[in-house]
């Protein structure tokens, strides 16, 4: 038997409000994949992301991990294994160090020496801040990526980036986009990436998913992309950014 | 002197009237407005604390328990209605939680006072239940819906970081811990400045009435002491009580924040 696929979505549909902001989304991703969830602001992507961390349920279809339905087993397992760093971090009161042990709230036996912090936060392109620095007093792009470090300490199998480089400038944002590359590259997870900016997705990304008021209009290699007849996929790429 | 108090007639009650013709005179001459309402309130106090005064009499009158189990009863669900209309909350079953809160809180306080503190015979002597039962509840719904509406507050406010601990695994009581110790310590704070200035600025109401009623003061501080200590426990249990009920409603089985619950409530 072959090894199911780490992620699947079967017409999937997610409601709010009474509207659907995503219609029966169908969707299989394979281990390893670099994948770059790209549409306009508003047509869902955020909402498939919030799907894959557990955060939210959907109305109707249907969701596997690795061939495990959503709707059972642990939720918490499921979300560790499945990371996710949303487009506005959400730092803590306290010192990065502090950020970083939270697991420590609810799993008694989170230990990590300072070697294995100041390693984590190497990886992701912190160096230079302090373990005991306030850590609201870091900037946008250095929260960005403490939040990035906290989702590696689970060891996730897949992460889950919303816009990680909204609130930095292209340099900064090329920087941190490498680095995931390569961390991917070292560590073997799934990266799924929710971006507006195509431009920016296309030199990391291998496999792009065109998201459209909540419907898929387009997915597959830039190829694919660039060949797609539909006139609403060659204007958003031809669009930029929005 | 001792043992010996002033009755008041109602000849003297009728002579009070005298502060609402003073206020009455005020509100007309500085154009406040407000005369009428103040005459409904002068005649709603009378009306209703002349037939609780008939009601009390009737209840201290009565000897068996289950007719003080009922009332008990009574007092929590009365209470329990103004609380849920007096602050309309986006919870689900906040009726249901405000109850079996205020319920359980009474059953544990008031069971301690007359069962371990008092040792009150019998444990239902209305002379002794009725006003701390009614004290207990007073103050254990006050805190609980304070406390409710602070802790939903927070939850609004620390929205991002509670899906920031749930998206990394935690569980929803960790998520949401930060929420409730602020809620618990702002409604706690006020009784806990009580106990440190209660009798300097002035004497609690109880006290008071006891004295009025010509208890020895010595008796009527104890009295006060043992109702302090009772006061910050109620308030407590109140609180943990509810919100183990009430922070539960604000998540899905599979520990999803239920956002859109969370912004039914207004700021
Ligand atoms: N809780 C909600 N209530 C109502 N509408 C929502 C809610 N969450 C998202 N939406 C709507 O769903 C659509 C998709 O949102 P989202 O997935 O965040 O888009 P984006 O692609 O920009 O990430 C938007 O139109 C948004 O307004
Ligand atoms: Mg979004």
């Amino acid at each position: 038997m072959e090894t199911p696929p780490i992620f699947e979505l079967k017409n999937v549909t997610r409601e709010e409000a009474g509207r659907e902001i995503l219609k029966a989304a169908s969707i299989t991703i394979h281990a390893g994949e670099f994948v770059a969830l790209l549409g306009p602001s508003g047509a869902g992507k955020t909402t498939i992301l919030r799907l894959f961390n557990a955060l939210d349920s959907p109305n109707s279809g249907e969701i596997r991990f690795r061939g495990e339905r959503y709707d059972e087993g642990s939720v918490r397992d499921l979300r560790q294994k499945v990371g996710m760093v949303f487009q506005t971090p959400t730092i803590l009161e306290g010192t990065v160090v502090q950020n970083l042990m939270v697991f420590q709230r609810w799993r008694k036996d989170f230990v990590l020496s300072d070697e294995d912090l100041y390693g984590k936060l190497e990886q992701v392109g912190l160096t230079g801040i302090g373990l005991d620095q306030d850590a609201k007093s870091l900037s946008g792009g250095e929260k960005q990526r403490l939040a990035l470090a906290r989702t590696l300490l689970n060891a996730p199998d897949v992460l889950l980036l919303d816009e990680p480089t909204s609130s930095l400038d292209p340099v900064m944002a090329h920087q941190i986009l490498r680095r995931i590359k390569a961390l991917q590259q070292e560590m073997g997870f799934t990266v799924i990436m929710v971006s507006h900016d195509h431009r920016l997705a296309v030199k990391y990304a291998e496999r792009f998913i065109v998201l459209l008021r909540g419907e898929i209009a387009a997915d597959g290699p830039l190829s694919v992309l660039k060949g797609d007849d539909s006139a609403a996929v060659q204007a958003f790429l031809n669009g930029g950014e929005e | 002197m001792s043992n010996q108090f002033y009755v008041v007639s109602w000849w003297d009650v009728l002579m009070a009237l005298v502060f609402v013709a003073l206020t009455y005179g005020i509100m007309r001459y500085w154009k406040i407005g407000l005369e009428k309402t103040l005459l409904v309130g002068t005649v709603r106090t009378f009306l209703q604390l002349t037939l609780m005064g008939y009601l009390l009499s009737y209840i201290f009158k009565q000897e068996s328990w289950y007719f003080m189990v009922g009332l008990l009863i009574l007092m929590v669900l009365v209470a329990s209605i103004e609380g849920y209309r007096r602050q309309k909350l986006p919870v689900p079953h906040y009726f249901l939680i405000l109850v079996g809160s205020l319920g359980i809180t009474v059953v544990l306080v008031l069971g301690t006072i007359l069962k371990f503190i008092l040792d009150v015979e019998p444990w239902y002597y209305p002379f002794v239940m009725i006003p701390i039962a009614g004290m207990i509840i007073g103050n254990g719904l006050n805190s609980m819906t304070l406390t409710a509406n602070r802790f939903i507050g927070e939850l609004k406010h620390r929205e991002g970081e509670v899906e920031m601990l749930l998206s990394l695994g935690a569980p929803v009581r960790t998520a949401v811990h930060g929420s409730l110790v602020s809620a618990i310590r702002a409604a706690l704070i006020p009784n806990i400045n009580n106990l440190m200035t209660v009798g300097l600025v002035q004497l609690p109401g109880m006290m008071s009435g006891q004295i009025l009623a010509g208890i020895d003061p010595l008796i009527a501080v104890r009295y006060q002491i043992i109702i302090m200590y009772m006061w910050i426990t109620t308030a407590v249990l109140a609180d943990v009580i509810s919100l183990t009920f009430i922070y539960r409603q604000f998540f899905t089985a599979r520990e999803q924040l239920r956002i859109n619950i969370l912004r039914r409530a207004e700021a």
